[in-house]
């Protein structure tokens, strides 16, 4: 029998089968993969915690990160509250927190989920408890144009936030430089990502609140 | 020239998808400023556009015409969002690195253009190689723009330091009005070269009765009926 293919039957039956064929082998992709996924995405996240602590680096095998983050880090409870909350209490605002103790001394990271200028910008930060220096930062998720703003994510940006001084305001100023990275802690400032002064705001933003979580954090311990 | 060959050499050059049908020029923007990028994107059109037309070709006999281009969006969606899986799965570092981009892939027009200009009237086998013509030809246009851009612009090859500390990085090249003046410039010296050759082989050969000189852009091998 030959198929009428304009007929509406046939278009309704057609397309309906084509989509639910495609959609089921999405599925099926998407599941076999998601354990693959979620490891990555945990691995990702305690490297990033680790990195932000200065205890990993680039060249730490893979291998020895899970056991290095058991080992170091110990995860601490955090209060979770409505978003407009976090106005007030900045440690709301952080949506995991964590303590290292590093030659004897304490330090506390947050990570912590801002808007960026196409998504947003999830990272971690280590500071002291009083956050009067930032020991490390990583930028954990992001969405910003590639080459651009999704520079951030580079290790000559984030690099830049390695032991500098939090200014009176509780502030590390993200600004136009060189384009070749700040590497003075003393000046409480780093560059911007040349060409993506939008995202370098929201970076901006995002530290400041990650700072004022830490320094609540750490004055509740 | 056998049919394979002839599409390689109209992906490749004659009917580049860059220089000839000025398609997928928004990825070439986007994502050239970095080698790496770009090497992942092109690998990701080349898929996603051969596997699309592949299976756009074997189902075009039961496509209603109604429902064409949905279908052939769906089709290609679904090689995108498996290019996007793959490498969320297996490439964690890069999926990071183009971000939304492997999602977009599906607003490149060559994807849409090789399924509706000859995955529609090709055989599947054909298709495929049309396909993979096209991704490469895209491809070394990209490759050779995100070679100068990242060169220039910060110093390295697929992040490897090429200059010294003394090098000052080529701040533009690192924005996407580069992109729109080494793509002219490619444009350019693509279509010197072309109407050179052309005017050369016009010369030493003079033209057959009844031939045309150039394939139409969007038909390579005879459609079929």
């Amino acid at each position: 029998m030959k198929l009428k293919k304009d007929s509406i039957g046939y278009v309704v039956v057609f397309t309906f089968i084509v989509c639910v064929a495609f959609v089921l082998l999405l599925s099926v992709a998407n599941q076999v993969t998601l354990p693959q996924v979620k490891a990555n995405q945990n691995y990702a996240s305690h490297y990033a915690v680790l990195a932000a602590f200065r205890l990993a680096d680039s060249s730490t095998p893979k291998s020895e990160i899970e056991e290095l983050y058991a080992s170091k880090v110990k995860e601490l409870p955090v209060e979770t509250s409505a978003a407009d909350a976090a106005a007030t209490r900045p440690a709301l605002a952080a949506s995991a927190a964590y303590s290292a103790d590093i030659d004897g001394v304490s330090f506390l990271a947050v990570r912590i989920t801002n808007p960026g200028l196409w998504g947003p910008i999830t990272a971690i930060l280590a500071a002291d408890p009083a956050a009067e220096r930032i020991l490390g930062f990583e930028v954990l998720e992001q969405q910003e144009t590639p080459g651009l703003g999704g520079r951030i994510g580079e290790a000559w940006f984030t690099e830049q936030f390695r032991g500098e001084k939090v200014n009176s305001d509780g502030r590390v100023i993200v600004a136009q430089g060189t384009g070749k990275g700040d590497l003075n802690p003393e000046n409480s400032r780093v560059d911007a990502v040349t060409g993506a002064s939008r995202t370098s705001d929201f970076v901006q933003i995002l530290v400041a609140k990650a700072l004022a979580a830490v320094k609540e954090i750490g004055g509740s311990i | 020239m056998s049919p394979g060959r002839k599409v390689f050499n109209e992906g490749l050059w004659s009917n580049n998808p860059i220089f000839v049908q000025v398609l997928g020029i928004c990825s070439t923007l986007a994502v050239t400023n970095n080698l790496s990028n770009t090497l992942v994107m092109v690998l990701g059109v080349t898929f996603a556009t051969a596997m699309g037309s592949f299976t756009l070709s074997l189902l075009k006999d039961l496509i209603p015409r109604k429902v064409r281009m949905i279908v052939q969006v769906l089709v290609l969606s679904f090689y995108v969002i498996i290019v996007d899986i793959l490498l969320k799965a297996y490439q964690p570092a890069i999926s990071k690195q183009l971000g939304p981009y492997v999602g977009l892939i599906i607003t490149n027009c060559i994807l849409m253009g090789r399924a509706e200009a000859f995955a529609a009237a090709n055989k599947p086998g054909l298709s495929f190689l049309d396909g993979i013509a096209n991704g490469l030809g895209y491809g070394w246009v990209l490759i050779s723009i995100a070679f100068v851009r990242e060169l220039l612009g910060f110093g390295t090859l697929l992040g490897l330091k090429v200059f010294g500390e003394g090098f000052t990085p080529w701040t533009i090249m690192v924005m996407a009005p580069s992109a729109f003046f080494l793509v002219a410039l490619a444009l350019w010296a693509a279509n010197i070269f072309k109407a050179k050759a052309e005017a050369k082989a016009k010369v030493s050969k003079p033209k057959a009765p009844g031939t045309s000189a150039l394939s139409g852009a969007a038909s390579p091998a005879p459609a079929k009926q």
